[in-house]
């Protein structure tokens, strides 16, 4: 039987919330991009933020959110176990939907037609990377985390994913042939 | 000859540390004589100049994927409530 006025019960439980509460959206974020779907990052969000609440009493506090993405990592793993952890599932991240520059602000109408070629040029050329290669460039560019954070999520040093990065980008900007887009060039 | 050569190296050697410049990762940041060095050798290269433009392009794009691929805020609904559930059976 649990006692409702146990004082470390309810310290623990305000703890779990304070350290997973801002970290629910970035960890969606992650999710989706490990698994590359909007279903299973939700499932493995929910078992994560479990695990997590289990893990609390040993957690020291610092760095809730690189904690939260090794538990997050460690529980795609044994979900699929198949997979490696630092793959994307698939790439249908953003296939099938409108432009990614349509969710920015307006931009000047002469330069949508060039935002939608780059934009469908950016896609194919992110298809077109290893998957190694691919999930860095999502993690640190698309999902805005830090290079540590990345190495959290994908359990490799982060002079790894510095040099995926690298050369993903690489990749990416020559086969765009990406150009500044002025005035001047039109 | 050695002039060419001298700024080859000297692309090279900027080409390794644009992106790192461009991010400031913490974990990452270029040390103050580099970054002297490397923004030195950008105000006089238009080549590495266009490369910092190109990635500076790259992560404009990127980052108009980001607000695009937001959680569903139904899922996040979700996941708070499950938070408040792991909480409350503990209390």
């Amino acid at each position: 039987m649990q006692d409702s006025t146990d004082p470390q019960q309810h310290a623990r439980a305000e703890r779990f919330r304070r350290f997973v509460e801002p970290e629910i959206e970035v960890l969606l974020r992650v999710a989706r991009t490990l698994t590359g779907s909007g279903v299973d990052a939700e499932d493995l969000v929910q078992e994560t933020l479990i695990r997590a609440y289990r893990a609390t009493d040993k957690f020291d506090g610092r760095h809730p959110r690189a904690w939260l993405l090794t538990i997050l990592r460690n529980t795609n793993s044994n979900m699929h176990r198949r997979k490696r952890p630092d793959l994307v599932a698939d790439w249908e991240v953003v296939g099938g939907h409108r432009p990614a520059f349509g969710a920015r602000p307006p931009t000047p109408a002469d330069d949508a037609a060039l935002h939608a070629e780059l934009d469908a040029g950016l896609r194919r050329a992110v298809d077109a990377l290893d998957p190694r290669f691919r999930a860095v460039l999502l993690l640190v560019d698309v999902d805005q985390l830090s290079y540590a954070d990345t190495a959290q999520a994908l359990g490799i040093p982060v002079g790894t994913v510095m040099s995926r990065l690298h050369r993903a980008r690489n990749r990416v900007r020559t086969a765009l042939r990406v150009r500044p887009a002025t005035r001047s060039d039109r | 000859m050695i002039a060419t050569i001298r700024q080859m190296l000297r692309c090279h050697w900027s080409a390794r540390r644009i992106q790192r410049y461009l991010d400031a990762d913490p974990v990452a940041r270029l040390a103050p004589a580099e970054l002297r060095r490397l923004e030195e050798h950008l105000a006089r290269c238009e080549r590495c100049t266009a490369v910092v433009e190109e990635h500076r392009l790259l992560s404009r794009l990127l980052g108009g994927w980001t607000e695009f691929r937001a959680p569903d805020p139904r899922a996040v609904a979700r996941l708070r409530a499950t938070v408040d559930s792991l909480v409350a059976d503990a209390l």
